[in-house]
């Protein structure tokens, strides 16, 4: 059983920035650093109780969308005439372990399959059970590199493209990349960094109250875990609600010509590379104006999403930290007016 | 020998056993010298586990497959059948895994275990397989504080943590001869063991009824933010520790009483060190020195030493002069020498390097790199023989063609579908010291912190396995005081010994680098070399009639023709004062090397612990 995501102590960055990926999978996912023991895969994993159903082609494994970009094999029935039907599935948190190896990561020949049967059948890896799903990597400044390279490619593409064994398979991978680590146990890759759509930075709570009730609800839930559920579940039904409610919103959330103004003009201050930045910007900034049920965005959701966007994407000196930056931003941001 | 029967650290022995009562106590660390007892009394700790737990041990050269679990090579060849063979973490649910020398294992099996206890269970995503098995256990761990630091996050995991000291009572230390050489009552033994069962069991029974107040639970908030505790960890242990801890006293209720007995077993690991324990610890290291006979400025030295606020300061009211001093104190003592202190030492940040396209076989703790031999963590398969089969895509490359070669029983496996593990491990560096002994270094003692830099530096060397070598420049010429070497204790002589005094010939000091990793390149071709130039970067010597600044550019052009090396600057010039020239920057740049200053060499997350205690013995000698 998981502690309750609604039950989690402050840390409210992180778990907006969290929600925000839900109603928008295109945010493209969180990074999450901070001290040790502050509740970060808590959070995380708590999440998948939140989650909302996605439409997939029945008997799918890659949970392709029908529709959309489909994987080799639902292409092969479509081209063959089949109908594809659709059904609905929750949404999911899969987890990468660190000892993944790059076999059960992308895919591979089914063994079993081959002996008995003696063709050649494609088994889904991880990355086919993430598509459109939260791909979660704890610790992911320890993933081995190489399983890092894997990671980058696909989700680059959208697309993990499988040729190896004899086999040949293309699938969507389409996934939202939540990662949690401590910066002290060592750097993660420009590469990778810029992959994540958010960044929240956690310490832990000073005060002593939170901290107390933090402890009395951890103790509550590991003493009797049910009757904990039991008294967060209508706080958790409202939050599941709220988020599915802001999902069918998001689109219909107005960003007019000025709001784009000021996205960019806040980009160019900090003289940032690219424009993922003003893209990422722009639909936390919509996620959270549908999440609060406004019309349209406003400063104050600009302010906040660019706060979660920026902060591992400004331009550091080297050796400073990531974050470190973050008074800059503030200064850039305070001057920030929708005409 | 048995559990009660173990003499002594009866801190350790109530960690074990309120653990034993309750699992959430989240384990323990024992660290200490060698020949405390650490892995005796970790062991001793299946005496009072609960029944048919079991208490599985990690040993150092263990294996990721051995460790996750693998693919049954058996049933696979006799079945076709993709099987999983357990590995430890699928073995140890409800009991314990013993992480002996945890310091020496290698960094990415603690991550795994780390990951898979934080979990409770174990996710397996390898070789083709997937399972999920339930892993709660408690992680035990034992080490020795001489080996190096081991990372604080990790430390983080465990419930408690206690050090083991030698007992320093005659009495004591009387008994444990007598227990070593089997002469206690063994009919005693076995009663005090029983009653100790007794009471645990009967803790086991009544921990659920145990009752915590309001007040307790703030009581315990109280403590952790007094002890400054990092990360919400400490509270949730410190409470888990004190009712157990109730429960086995067969009280009630959770009171003060129980939470202040358990608070140095649970917090003293999170708490980063103050100031004025480090300052005790290094004492004994002072007075080392003292006993060596070194050179009456180690009283200005050690007054700097202890008070760098101060001098500082002071230093401040004459940095304008501060350019020229190195330079006129030359002119007018030209033979002047000094040899400074050593200052503090600290943990050093971790500094690794890009994966080379090498294969190897040397080991180490540094840098990754492609592994020769069958050590190393499995990273993916190909068609170079060396004779480390890939079970599971071997497998899979001979699995199509099964029933076309008419498979009747066992597998048919052909030359063609072998496939061999390309594995990856890390490699140590050879790391040469490249430092600047001219006299400006004397200014304002920076030699003191410079060669407490260096050596945090060593320690880190020793810690990583790295071979070093020390070349000095001053006066007119470079020299190599420390040729290749293993042995970290000469090191540590050769810079304690290292004079300071006149010109800075720095582009001496970079081509007899040059020489040194060049030489080594030929002899060892695939070791990594890594160049560490500690230095202000205020050369006014060169080797030719050509400007200094010239000279310096060729010689850097030339170290970075060299394949397999890499380059530090660490730039100790006075970043306060007016007349900084950053010059060292310039010379980062142009070797295109990672820049630090000695301040940025800190880890800052070390806890501390661990480290001062090899300190003191690199300065024994």
């Amino acid at each position: 059983m998981i502690f309750p995501f609604t039950a989690i102590v402050g840390q409210d960055e992180m778990k907006t920035a969290l929600v925000l990926n839900v109603i928008d999978p295109a945010i493209g996912g969180l990074l999450i650093m901070g001290e040790k023991g502050t509740a970060k895969s808590t959070a995380v994993r708590a999440l998948a109780e939140l989650l909302p159903e996605i439409e997939v082609v029945k008997g799918c494994p890659f949970g392709c969308e029908s529709g959309g970009f489909l994987c080799s094999s639902c292409r092969e029935r479509v081209e063959k005439g089949d109908q594809i039907e659709g059904t609905w599935q929750k949404m999911k948190v899969v987890e990468l372990p660190l000892g993944v190896t790059e076999d059960r990561l992308v895919g591979t020949l089914d063994i079993e399959h081959a002996l008995k049967k003696g063709e050649k059948k494609f088994e889904p890896g991880l990355l086919a059970a993430a598509n459109r799903n939260f791909l979660y990597v704890d610790e992911v400044n320890l993933l081995e590199d190489h399983i890092v390279d894997l990671l980058l490619d696909s989700a680059a593409m959208g697309v993990n493209t499988v040729e190896r064994e004899g086999i040949s398979f293309t699938h969507p991978a389409r996934f939202i990349l939540v990662g949690t680590m401590n910066p002290e146990e060592g750097e993660l890759r420009p590469q990778l960094l810029d992959r994540f759509g958010l960044c929240v930075r956690v310490v832990s709570v000073r005060d002593k109250a939170p901290r107390v009730e933090i402890l009395r609800r951890r103790a509550a839930f590991d003493l009797d875990p049910e009757a904990f559920m039991k008294d967060w579940q209508e706080e958790q039904d409202r939050l599941a609600k709220d988020i599915t409610a802001a999902r069918q919103r998001r689109d219909g959330v107005e960003a007019a010509d000025p709001v784009l103004d000021q996205i960019v003009s806040t980009t160019i201050q900090l003289s940032l590379d690219g424009h993922r930045a003003d893209i990422v910007i722009l639909k936390a900034a919509r996620a959270l104006a549908a999440l609060r049920g406004r019309k349209a965005v406003g400063a104050d959701e600009i302010k906040e999403a660019a706060m979660l966007s920026l902060a591992h994407r400004a331009k550091r000196l080297p050796f400073e930290e990531i974050g470190a930056e973050k008074g800059k931003i503030e200064q850039v941001l305070s001057g920030l007016r929708i005409a | 020998m048995n559990f009660s029967t173990f003499i002594g650290h009866d801190d350790a022995k109530l960690a074990l056993v309120l653990n034993a009562i309750d699992r959430r106590c989240g384990g323990v660390l024992l660290w200490g010298e060698k020949g405390t007892g650490k892995s005796t009394l970790a062991r001793l700790f299946k005496d009072i586990l609960p029944e048919g737990g079991p208490f599985v041990e990690v040993p150092l050269n263990i294996t990721e497959d051995a460790l996750l679990g693998a693919v049954d090579i058996e049933r696979a060849l006799s079945e076709g059948r993709k099987a999983f063979q357990p590995g430890v973490l699928s073995r140890a649910d409800g009991g314990v895994i013993f992480m002996d020398d945890i310091n020496l294992l290698p960094p990415a099996v603690v991550a795994l275990i780390a990951e898979t206890c934080d979990r409770g269970v174990h996710v397996v995503e390898r070789e083709g397989l997937s399972a999920r098995h339930p892993a709660r256990f408690i992680p035990l761990a034992a080490m020795n504080s001489e080996e190096g630091a081991f990372s604080p996050h990790f430390l983080d995991r465990f419930g408690m943590c206690v050090a083991l000291s030698t007992l320093d009572e005659r009495g004591p230390r009387i008994d444990i001869l007598k227990t070593a050489g089997h002469q206690a009552e063994a009919g005693r033994d076995k009663k005090d063991l029983n009653e100790l069962h007794r009471r645990i069991a009967r803790g086991r029974a009544q921990i659920g009824t145990v009752s915590l107040s309001r007040t307790i639970e703030e009581y315990i908030v109280s403590r952790c933010l007094e002890a400054g505790a990092e990360g919400h960890r400490g509270e949730i242990f410190l409470l888990y520790a004190a009712r157990a801890y109730a429960a086995y006293s067969g009280e009630a209720a959770v009171s003060e009483k129980h939470v202040d007995a358990v608070v140095p077993l649970v917090l003293s690991h999170r708490v980063r060190p103050r100031e004025e324990t480090e300052e005790e610890i290094e004492a004994p290291d002072h007075s080392e020195n003292h006993d060596c006979g070194e050179p009456p400025e180690k009283d200005r030295a050690g007054e700097a030493h202890g008070s760098a606020k101060e001098g500082n300061d002071r230093e401040e009211a004459d940095s304008a002069g501060d350019d020229t001093s190195g330079v006129e104190r030359q002119k007018t003592e030209p033979s002047k020498e000094e040899v400074f202190e050593t200052g503090k030492s600290f943990g050093v940040k971790k500094i690794a390097f890009e994966k080379d396209r090498l294969k190897r076989n040397e080991s180490g703790r540094r840098t990754k790199t492609a592994s020769f031999g069958k050590s190393g963590r499995y990273v993916t398969s190909g068609f170079f023989d060396n004779r480390d089969v890939a079970i599971d895509a071997t497998l899979r490359a001979a699995a199509p063609f099964q029933k076309g070669r008419g498979r009747d029983g066992f597998l048919v496996i052909r030359p063609e579908d072998l496939r061999f593990k390309e594995r990856e491990k890390k490699t140590g560096h050879l790391v040469v010291f490249v430092v600047d002994g001219s006299g400006s270094m004397g200014a304002q003692k920076r030699m003191v912190e410079t060669k407490g830099a260096v050596q945090s530096l060593l320690l880190d060397c020793y810690q990583k396995r790295d071979r070093v070598a020390l070349i000095v420049f001053r006066k007119d010429r470079a020299e190599v005081v420390l040729p290749p070497t293993s042995s970290f204790e000469l090191a540590a002589k050769r810079l304690r010994e290292l004079p300071v005094g006149g010109r800075t010939p720095l582009a001496a000091g970079l081509l007899e680098a040059y020489r040194l990793v060049r030489r080594t390149g030929l002899q060892r071709p695939r070791t990594r070399c890594l160049v560490v130039l500690v230095t202000d970067g205020r050369a006014n010597r060169s080797l030719t009639q050509e400007p200094i600044d010239r000279e310096i550019g060729r010689i850097t052009a030339l170290l970075k023709t060299v394949r397999r090396s890499d380059y530090i600057v660490v730039d100790v010039e006075d970043k306060r004062s007016l007349t900084k020239m950053d010059l060292a920057v310039r010379l980062a740049q142009r070797l295109d090397a990672r820049y630090f200053r000695p301040a940025d060499l800190k880890s800052e997350n070390l806890t501390g612990m661990v480290r001062e205690a090899k300190t003191v013995q690199m300065s024994n000698d």
